[in-house]
């Protein structure tokens, strides 16, 4: 038996505990789990244990240094990996009986003090300083002069944006966040006198189109009519030239008319857009976007009043994912498409083209007729048409505005600074604020009173409140249980400090207990608070953000790249997620249903025909058992995949860290990993079977190939394929780069093999094989273990550290047929979170 | 792809007849121990790095020594064959996979860094801070569209470039005027000011900590006093003009990187003729498009991903030349103006690193990373194997302590090193 204790998390703990680990050998002589030494003693024990774990790491019980061997112990035993039946004779209900009794040594585990169950603050990310930033000055966003501009990016851990290491601080961090904060307030509270309203009339001919290239002077790409301008080309966006910015902060009321024409005109296999989806526009103030459906050729009046900064541009764009479909996707070359419609269906028309086409100044040559250039004037694909705008502004009800004087009242006196200033800060800081604690801050505004008069310095008072610490950090101190409590629960599901909802509801007693926390966690998703959890962690868990890492090849599949096809893949994704949220599916469900939520775009990706012609996503059944759930998805099947070819070893890891809850190491760095040859005629079965006879790979590959190869019938875009199709060429001798491109033979077709066997014996033939195994009881158990291990990093921002408290939550959610809301609240509910 | 001939005549050379140099002015005004004040000539560190490797048949030489043959990638660099070094087999001794690149300029990852008493600081930080106040800028970074992660400073936290050659030119070289500057001195003292009542309510926050919350909070507190610290420096700096400088020109016609990139080596090579600063980095980005290069049609990822197809192999390593172009024209630049006070050209002052912290995207290997020193005035070697009597590669470290030393950095250590290697200079 090779290896496998030889998880990350073991080979980082390993080094970690050694001294620990030392200590435990010399004075623990002799293990007494009988049902271990008798399976697994064989392999586990002596000078060099298999995978470098004996089986006296495991202590004669659970502690806090030996829980990572158990955890992983469980891990492989439940899996049915461990012990492997390629050299013992096993059964079933042996590994079952081992499971068994991990799992009870690890219930067993002493419950440790309280401070074991603190998770270290973290600093909040992007998104919350947003969104909390918002909710503490009572604003609808920070504003739509990119006041977070200049903030610096996130870093991502696993694809998880809340992980407390990768949120660091430095004196940079602290200084961006001076001058954000800044800006948010002084679009917030405003200094000076009122200004008087403007209007500003935008008639057609005031309306511009922005330019893709630096000069300006090139004729704009657009479609200018004596009453309004249309987009052509959705690559730029539409403004007013009257209005280009905002010239003072206050509420404007925007005016906008507008219609969609030629919807349907040209075939949409030609443009790439849906003749089922409507027209829309687009309207941005800054990063606040505002997207409405046009009527067909029938002016629609758009209407909204809008809290805009200083300085924010407004401008128009067309959204759609279409008008890439031919050439190259430039723009340009959808004008071929209008010479190819009235080349057949105008030929007057066309004749009067083509009799106008005159060489080029300074005896340049003749473009050919079907040359775009010809066709522009000419170009009917669908496409939004505006009229003209109307913009009043700036409004106030009340003067100073109302949010300002929620803020600081009518004209604040630096006297009043504690008064004001309290408030503000203990919804910043999400407790009560102590004794004397604002004192400091209350001094900054006395000081800086005679210089810079009452409002300024009060808002310089603002700004310090925000960049404390006790805003910046969660839970940075040893505040009130119920304060914590409510932080930790708003940030989950809201990503935002604690609304008076949340403190009121924890008042109430409704996160008291289980049964209390599932009916609030099933309001969450009932009343639309917990969007920001629906959005978000789907998106962290299945690792989103790697889809175009490395995208798929455009030569190879287009159809991916004109489509914007990912946005869909990812939309899917979300889309499942929460419809198995809002139906209270059971948490295995999700990995093998066999429906998922697709349009068009994405029925063109899986094989499917019978949808609808639009981008509008829609539950599908597949009947062929190959798809559905999280296990058919495009994106994950996609993300894992490089640029030409698939690899069933990403795939596989996928599914072990994501579904299964297992960190396979990665491969020693000495070992020399053999490069794609996409030039030989062999299938990367044949490839992987050199690497997987060397004892060095053998060891994990055994466990870690059967996750993947189930997928091999899926291509780089998560499409179903019966051979591989490769372009063979002969290798050189050297991958010398030579100017001459060699002739390629045509491409040769390989067969598929999609099938292995796991270490435990069970073996599949295929996808459809692989996703009922997928289902035994003890593969849905460990995905289970594994959405409630992501559930805790989602809200801690760490990994749990707590075996024994994690099957507890999992027991918990078995008992309620490991329904997600129940699921989720055994999660709310333990210690792990709760954090006592 | 050839640079357009004007814009390197117009770059540097007749521009910049005398530009006046930013610590002399500085160290005239405070008096203060600046080195080019005390008559040295200062020493400069460039760092140029990518995030997926080169690709090896074309980077490495076939043969080693100094009379070796110029590799396909490299030959835009045949002009100056003594003025660098290549470096064989060495690197940090890390596993396979994308992300241990980070590791590039210090060998530690930043999920170890805790183990290590200067984290994962990148060799760039641990350089700027030995040169310390003595420059207006420490160190600067550039990048395009998005940075590598390869900066890191003493606190673990990553320093990320700018990525808009323009806002590097507004940081570099924009001169305010009096009213800018004059609020600028405002928002300075505000910030001190707040920065004060913050450090004192962070006091009373602090000790109701409990130890699993203390490192962050320490982190925090650094920050603040390190902040401070900054804005001291910058308010000294406020009232000083900075040189000026065109580069205007790269910007005219369509906007592609070859001219985007060429912007951003004039700028650093001029930040560092005038003493603005002695410590940047470059970095080549995996999500640019390079299409704007000859040769170019997929994405530089997809490139190293090539499965040995012969035309995607191309395309990689078209991408890979442009970068070592944009190396040789940066150190011809340098070779054409004498370092003041001193032997020989800025380029025998500068101390040149190119490199990865990956050895090969396309077998995902960080092992054998392609790495390359020139200038510094260093007596360069050629090609050279760095790997000792057992075959074992070298650790990138021991190099990084050559170059510490060669700024006068007195130790002989630097996380994974186990020595350091000979490479004399003049």
């Amino acid at each position: 038996m090779r290896s496998l204790f030889y998880s990350n998390r073991i080979a980082k703990a390993f080094v970690a505990l050694s001294l620990v680990l030392f200590v435990s050998y010399s004075t623990v002589s002799a293990t007494d789990h009988a049902i271990l030494q008798q399976h697994c003693g064989k392999c586990h024990t002596g000078e060099e244990p298999e995978g470098g774990f004996h089986l006296e790491l495991l202590g004669d019980g659970v502690t806090a240094e030996s829980q990572e061997y158990w955890q992983a112990s469980m891990d492989y035993v439940s899996l049915g990996d461990m012990p492997p039946s390629e050299e013992s004779n096993v059964t079933d209900a042996d590994r079952l009986q081992i499971a068994e009794y991990i799992r009870e040594m690890i219930l067993k585990q002493s419950r440790t003090p309280n401070d074991r169950f603190r998770y270290p603050t973290r600093r909040l990310n992007n998104r919350e300083f947003a969104n909390s930033i918002s909710d503490a000055l009572g604003i609808e966003d920070p504003g739509t002069h990119f006041p977070l501009g200049n903030l610096l990016g996130d870093t991502l851990h696993d694809g998880f944006d809340t992980n407390g290491d990768a949120l660091g601080i430095s004196e940079y961090h602290l200084e961006q966040y001076v001058e954000s904060v800044r800006k948010v307030v002084d679009a917030t509270v405003l200094s000076g006198e009122q200004s008087p309203p403007q209007h500003y009339d935008v008639p057609a001919r005031l309306l511009r189109m922005s330019s893709l290239g630096q000069r300006t002077t090139r004729q704009e790409s657009a479609i200018r009519n004596e009453d309004s301008l249309e987009f052509r080309d959705m690559r730029v966006r539409m403004y007013f030239d009257n209005f280009r910015e905002v010239p003072v902060t206050g509420y404007y009321r925007i005016k906008i008319r507008a219609t969609g024409i030629d919807r349907g005109y040209y075939d949409s296999a030609e443009t790439g857009v849906y003749d089922g989806d409507p027209i829309s526009l687009a309207i941005h103030f800054g990063d606040r976007k505002r997207t409405y459906e046009l009527p067909d050729n029938e002016v629609m009046e758009i209407e909204l009043t809008e809290w805009l900064a200083k300085g924010t541009r407004v401008e128009l764009s067309y959204p759609t994912d279409g008008l890439r479909n031919r050439g190259n996707g430039n723009f340009k070359f959808q004008q071929s498409i209008a010479h190819d419609h009235i080349k057949e269906h105008d030929p007057d028309l066309y004749a009067k083209v083509v009799a106008s086409i005159k060489p080029k100044r300074g005896g340049g040559r003749v473009l050919s007729v079907s040359h775009w250039s010809h066709w522009v004037d000419y170009w009917r694909g669908p496409r939004p048409r505006v009229y003209g705008a109307e913009i009043d502004g700036p409004i106030y009800q009340t003067w100073p505005p109302k949010r300002q004087f929620s803020l600081v009242g009518e004209s604040p006196i630096s006297g009043d600074a504690e008064a004001i200033l309290t408030p503000i800060a203990e919804r910043a800081w999400r407790r009560k604020v102590r004794e004397g604690e604002l004192d400091p801050i209350v001094r900054l505004v006395h000081d800086l009173q005679p210089d810079i008069g009452d409002l300024e310095a009060m808002k310089e008072g603002i700004v310090a409140i925000f960049v404390s610490p006790s805003f910046l950090l969660i839970n940075p101190e040893d505040g009130s249980p119920a304060e914590r409590f409510a932080t930790k629960l708003a940030y989950f599901f809201e990503s935002t400090l604690p609304s008076e909802r949340v403190h009121s509801s924890i008042a109430a007693g409704k996160a008291d207990d289980f049964d209390a926390l599932c009916d609030s966690v099933a309001r969450y998703f009932t009343s639309g608070h917990a969007d920001e959890f629906l959005i978000e962690f789907p998106h962290a868990w299945l690792q989103l953000d790697r889809i175009n890492f490395m995208a798929p090849d455009p030569d190879r599949y287009p159809h991916y790249h004109r489509k914007d096809v990912s946005a869909d893949m990812i939309a899917e994704a979300k889309h499942f997620f929460r419809h198995a949220v809002e139906t209270n599916m059971s948490v295995p469900e999700m990995l093998t249903a066999n429906y998922s939520f697709i349009n068009a775009d994405l029925a063109k990706v899986y094989g499917v025909d019978d949808v609808p012609e639009d981008s509008k996503l829609r539950k599908y059944e597949f009947a062929d058992h190959r798809r559905g759930g999280l296990l058919g998805m495009a994106a994950f099947l996609t993300l894992t995949a490089d640029t030409m070819g698939t690899s069933p070893i990403h795939r596989a890891v996928y599914v072990m860290e994501n579904f299964m809850g297992i960190h396979p190491a990665p491969p020693p760095g000495d070992v020399e990993i053999q490069e794609p040859d996409v030039r030989q005629a062999k299938t990367i079965k044949e490839i992987l079977k050199a690497h997987v006879a060397q004892e060095t790979c053998a060891s994990c590959h055994r466990s870690i190939d059967p996750y993947g190869y189930a997928f091999e019938n899926f291509d780089p875009v998560g499409a179903w394929r019966d051979q591989y199709v490769q372009s063979v060429t002969e290798p050189e001798r050297e991958a010398k780069v030579t100017n001459k491109s060699r002739k390629t033979a045509p491409p040769i077709q390989l067969p598929i093999d999609a099938s292995a066997t796991f270490r435990n014996g069970k073996a599949y033939d295929d996808i459809v094989g692989f996703r009922k195994l997928m289902q035994s009881k003890a593969n849905q158990e460990q995905f289970v273990r594994c959405f409630i291990k992501k559930l805790l990093i989602y809200a801690n921002g760490t990994e749990p550290q707590n075996a024994a408290e994690v099957e507890k939550i999992l027991l918990k959610s078995a008992e309620h047929d490991y329904r997600i809301v129940e699921t989720i609240a055994a999660v709310l509910d333990s210690p792990l979170f709760r954090e006592p | 792809m050839a640079f357009s001939r004007r814009s390197i005549l117009q770059g540097l050379g007749g521009a910049l007849a005398l530009p006046a140099l930013e610590s002399t002015v500085h160290a005239e005004a405070t008096k203060g121990g600046g080195s080019s004040s005390n008559g040295q000539t200062p020493l400069r560190f460039l760092v140029v790095g990518n995030p997926l490797g080169m690709h090896p048949p074309n980077f490495f030489p076939q043969d080693f020594g100094r009379d070796y043959t110029i590799s396909r990638t490299l030959q835009p660099l045949e002009w100056a064959k003594d003025r660098f070094t290549i470096f064989s087999h060495t690197d940090h001794g890390m596993k396979s996979g994308h992300g241990r690149e980070l590791a590039f300029l210090s060998g530690v990852l930043p999920e170890t860094s805790h183990a290590f008493a200067e984290k994962n600081m990148s060799i760039d930080q641990l350089i700027a801070k030995h040169i310390g106040g003595d420059v207006r800028y420490p160190s600067i970074h550039a990048s395009l569209q998005t940075g590598i992660r390869m900066v890191w400073n003493a606190n673990g936290v990553e320093l990320e470039p700018f990525t808009d050659p323009q806002k590097l030119f507004d940081y570099l070289f924009l001169n305010l005027s009096d009213e800018e500057k004059k609020t600028q001195r405002q928002t300075l003292a505000r910030n001190r000011s707040i920065l004060d009542a913050v450090a004192e309510q962070f006091a009373g926050v602090k000790a109701k900590t409990g130890a699993a919350d203390r490192e962050r909070l320490d982190q925090f507190g650094t920050s603040i006093r390190e902040l401070e610290d900054r804005m001291e420096t910058r308010r000294n700096w406020v009232d000083r003009d900075k040189p000026q400088f065109d580069i205007s020109h790269h910007f005219e016609g369509e906007a592609t990187i070859i001219n985007r990139y060429n912007a951003i080596f004039d700028m650093v090579a001029y930040a560092f003729q005038t003493d603005l600063t002695r410590v940047a980095t470059v970095a080549f980005p995996n999500e640019l498009g390079y299409t704007d290069v000859n040769g170019v049609n997929r994405g530089y990822h997809a490139c190293t991903h090539n499965g040995k197809d012969e035309q995607v192999v191309a395309e990689l390593v078209a991408i890979e030349s442009f970068q070592i172009e944009q190396l040789s024209r940066f150190m011809k630049k340098l070779d054409d103006v004498d370092e003041p006070n001193a032997n020989g050209s800025m380029l025998d002052h500068t101390v040149i690193l190119f490199g990865s912290g990956m050895g090969y995207g396309g077998t995902h290997s960080n092992r054998n990373l392609p790495i390359l020193v020139a200038g510094g005035g260093f007596k360069h070697l050629g090609h050279v194997d760095t790997r000792n009597a057992a075959g074992n590669n070298m650790p990138l470290c021991n190099l990084y302590v050559t170059l510490m030393q060669r700024f006068g950095i007195e130790r002989d250590r630097f996380n994974l090193s186990t020595g350091a290697f000979e490479l004399s200079y003049a």
